[in-house]
């Protein structure tokens, strides 16, 4: 038989327990943080101004880069359309004030300063050059103005000049169509030992050369230049480089001729086809790839197109949409331009957008340019996004170039999408550095 | 002879009438109470006509008094300009007076230099001595990219300190146009002091008469050469100046600076205004810098414009704006006196 618990024995074990609970309640209590209530704290809207919101855009008008900088006027004022057809900004209807970047940077400063002091434009969107884009970084940062670049960055060479960033948003870093060409030329013509470049006499070109020969070299080694051929920016005779760029014999010949000059270059090189002799890779003249005739551009180049590639496989409404739209206003396919000023417009509306909905008022260009860092929205090309060092962030479209009946100028296929992670080296790292971490 | 000839010229000394002077002191309150009255914009577009002064002055010191016309002058301007931004960027100099006097220094060496070997030509020739060595500067500053920062040019990031005085806290504009506009004010009316100076001093009256008749000049016993290399080293150092105090204003110098295109402006301005007056290319200037702000916003092509202004400016009004102004002036004036007899 078992032991039997007294009644008297139980009482004072329940007892003792229940004094245990209780103190240990007590003390648990005790040192439980205080209890807060969580009230939601909503701003309370302020009234949004009515009058037009007003936005500056400065951007070569006329020029070598006027193609380039008038398609990206155009998509601007496609979305201009858009976004007031649609109720505006947060109700605000949007104005364009446009000036010319063409005469160079004194001027264009004074266009910035004008746009800003006298016209109240809220933001400055464009810009090519890379001198004007180096002035304007500065001058957004001094004057406290948002400055949303289009193609300009704030790099001398491959070296960044404004560390922290607040109110200019560049472009993505000048070298990453480079790079992308490097390591596609790697992926396609892996038999490459010899290569001539030809690249525009300023800096962007010899950026261009610079980086795309350093990632070759690291993915392969045994790859050498045999001939650097620099034509001044706007030379339209390519007649004698073409015959260096034949007896120097490459195995690939590069080039970074991003406008008119790059059409006019390979016209000229069909006429003894180079590059039907020797491998091509033009890293940039996607840039004018509706220009780019089958006649004179055979298969097999390797072109790249910027940000943009006007049609895709995967498809994206808003590219279709939009292609669609410029086509019945210009009848023209748009270019990478237009992807870089689209985005810009887009991401500039969210940012605006997400600060309104923190503060509930109209946000001032400090938070608007604290929302532009890390944001992500979609574009003509898929969804972009600004990193946090204010540089843009997406991916470029490079491919080989095809011959479809569709179409009287060349496609690509097939079609690469790099990713920005491949192009561009992490803020903290300079370029040559972060090279040196690949593997061949 | 020599006395004679000083005699002939001396009777074209400009503006030497008390309205004249009247004229020029009420400009001189509008400019100082401006930047209180005027839209902040406007105060900027006068403070880079204030940077242009010493140019054009320095300029038509060539043209006008001395009948040289340099297509070559944005390699003075240059000069200054990188001068600052180097001594700004390289060595941490932040006292704008060093750059002014190291900008005048280099830019009457490069004067020396290139006027040593231009002066012994006229006209088209002389024209496109100047043109040539501005090019090859121009080529230089592209080349050197180590040294230049190339076709990107070279900013600055720091302020530049007044007679002594930091303003890094000031907002940018509120420095340019409230503290810097009155600094460069004041130098500006002290060059232009100097140079009338200089016009109308006994060297100035030499070199109208190098300019009118060199061959009579000579044989008046003047050194000819000697006259005309002081008046493009003077010229220089002028320009020089002028390019130190501008590049404050943009806060970036490149390249396109020493492209003729930019010394054609400051040809252009001389010629709008009138290069046979003191005042001409300074009027010349302000017109150019107001009219080209106006029409730049309007039309990418102003250049059109203005080229068919000054077209219409050498066919009808060779003289320029202050010619016509003259013409105009004489005109009511003798009709004024027909009327009073009639």
């Amino acid at each position: 038989m078992g032991e039997k618990v007294a009644r008297r024995d139980w009482i004072k074990v329940a007892g003792a327990g229940i004094v245990g609970l209780a103190i240990g309640a007590g003390a648990t209590y005790g040192l439980m943080p205080p209890r807060v209530e969580r009230i939601e704290v909503k701003p309370t809207p302020k009234p949004i101004p009515k009058e037009p919101l007003r936005l500056g855009v400065v951007t070569f008008l006329s020029g070598i880069p006027a193609p380039s900088g008038i398609a990206g006027l155009r998509a601007a004022e496609i979305w201009v359309d858009w976004t007031n057809a649609a109720g505006g900004i947060l109700g605000r209807k949007v104005e364009l004030l446009v000036e010319d970047e063409s005469e160079g940077v004194e001027k264009s400063v004074e266009r910035f300063k004008k746009l800003t002091v006298e016209k109240g434009c809220e933001a400055i969107f464009g810009t090519e050059s890379t001198s004007t884009g180096l002035a304007f970084g500065k001058l957004a940062e001094e004057m406290q103005q948002l400055w949303l670049s289009w193609d300009g960055t704030t790099q001398q060479g491959l070296e960044e000049t404004i560390p922290n960033k607040k109110f200019s948003f560049p472009s993505i870093y000048n070298e990453a169509e480079a790079v992308a060409g490097a390591v596609l030329v790697a992926k396609y013509f892996p038999n490459v030992k010899t290569v001539a470049g030809i690249n525009d006499d300023y800096s962007y070109g010899r950026n261009c050369w610079e980086a795309f020969m350093s990632v070759l070299k690291t993915l392969r080694p045994e790859v050498v230049p045999v001939k650097e051929l620099w034509p001044k920016l706007g030379e339209s005779d390519f007649t004698s480089h073409i015959a260096a760029l034949d007896a120097a014999k490459p195995d690939l010949i590069m080039s970074s001729f991003w406008a008119g000059h790059a059409t006019i270059f390979l016209k000229q090189a069909a006429a003894v086809g180079l590059f039907k002799k020797y491998k091509g890779a033009m890293v940039t003249a996607g840039g004018v790839l509706p220009t780019l005739k089958k006649e004179f551009v055979p298969e097999g180049v390797l072109i790249g197109c910027n940000s943009w590639y006007f049609e895709h496989p995967l498809g994206w409404p808003l590219r279709d949409k939009f292609v669609k739209e410029y086509l019945r206003r210009y009848g023209e396919y748009p270019v990478y331009e237009c992807d870089h000023a689209f985005f810009t417009f887009q991401a500039y509306k969210a940012a605006v957008e997400k600060a309104y909905a923190l503060k509930g008022e109209w946000p001032t260009k400090e938070e608007i340019a604290n929302q532009l860092r890390g944001i992500k929205v979609p574009s003509l090309s898929g969804y972009r996004g600004y990193r946090e060092d204010n540089y843009q962030i997406c991916n470029f479209f490079l491919g080989l170039s095809k011959h479809d009946p569709r179409y009287d100028f060349v496609t690509l296929d097939p079609l690469d999408m790099v990713p920005f992670e491949l192009m561009c080296h992490p803020p903290e790292m300079k370029f040559h550095d972060w090279v040196k971490t690949w593997k061949s | 002879m020599k006395i004679d000839i000083i005699k002939e010229v001396s009777t074209i000394i400009p503006f030497k009438n008390t309205r004249f002077t009247s004229i020029l002191i009420i400009l001189f309150i509008i400019a100082l109470i401006a930047p209180y009255v005027a839209p902040p914009f406007l105060t900027y577009i006068l403070l880079t006509f204030f940077c242009y002064v010493p140019i054009v002055i320095g300029f038509n010191l060539l043209l006008g008094y001395t009948g040289l016309l340099s297509f070559g002058h944005g390699l003075f301007v240059a000069i200054g300009m990188y001068t600052s931004v180097y001594l700004m960027r390289n060595y941490g100099v932040t006292s704008i007076e060093i750059m002014l006097i190291l900008a005048a220094t280099l830019s009457a060496l490069a004067g020396f230099g290139v006027g040593l070997l231009c002066i012994r030509y006229v006209r088209i020739f002389f024209a496109m001595l100047t043109l040539a060595f501005s090019m090859v500067f121009y080529s230089f500053l592209l080349k050197f990219y180590w040294l230049t920062g190339g076709d990107e040019g070279l900013g600055i990031y720091t302020r530049p300190a007044l007679l002594g005085m930091k303003f890094d806290t000031l907002y940018i504009m509120d420095f340019l146009t409230k503290v810097y506009y009155y600094y460069v004010l004041a130098i500006m009316v002290i060059l232009l002091i100097f140079m009338y100076r200089i016009t109308t001093s006994h060297f100035g009256i030499c070199l109208r008469a190098v300019k009118e008749n060199p061959r009579k000049a000579d044989e008046s016993g003047l050194n000819v050469k000697k006259y005309r290399l002081y008046a493009f080293v003077i010229s220089a150092i002028y320009t020089g100046i002028g390019g130190a105090l501008l590049v404050q204003v943009t806060r970036h110098v490149v390249p396109a600076i020493t492209y003729w295109t930019y010394s054609g402006e400051i040809v252009f301005m001389t010629l709008l205004g009138g290069f046979n007056y003191f005042t001409g290319p300074i009027i010349g200037a302000f017109v150019y810098i107001v009219l080209r702000d106006l029409i730049m916003s309007l039309t990418i092509y102003w250049r059109v414009i203005l080229g068919v202004a000054l077209l219409l400016i050498v066919i009808f009004v060779p003289g320029g704006l202050m010619g016509g102004a003259k013409s105009l002036s004489k005109l009511i004036i003798k009709k004024r006196e027909s009327y009073e007899f009639s």
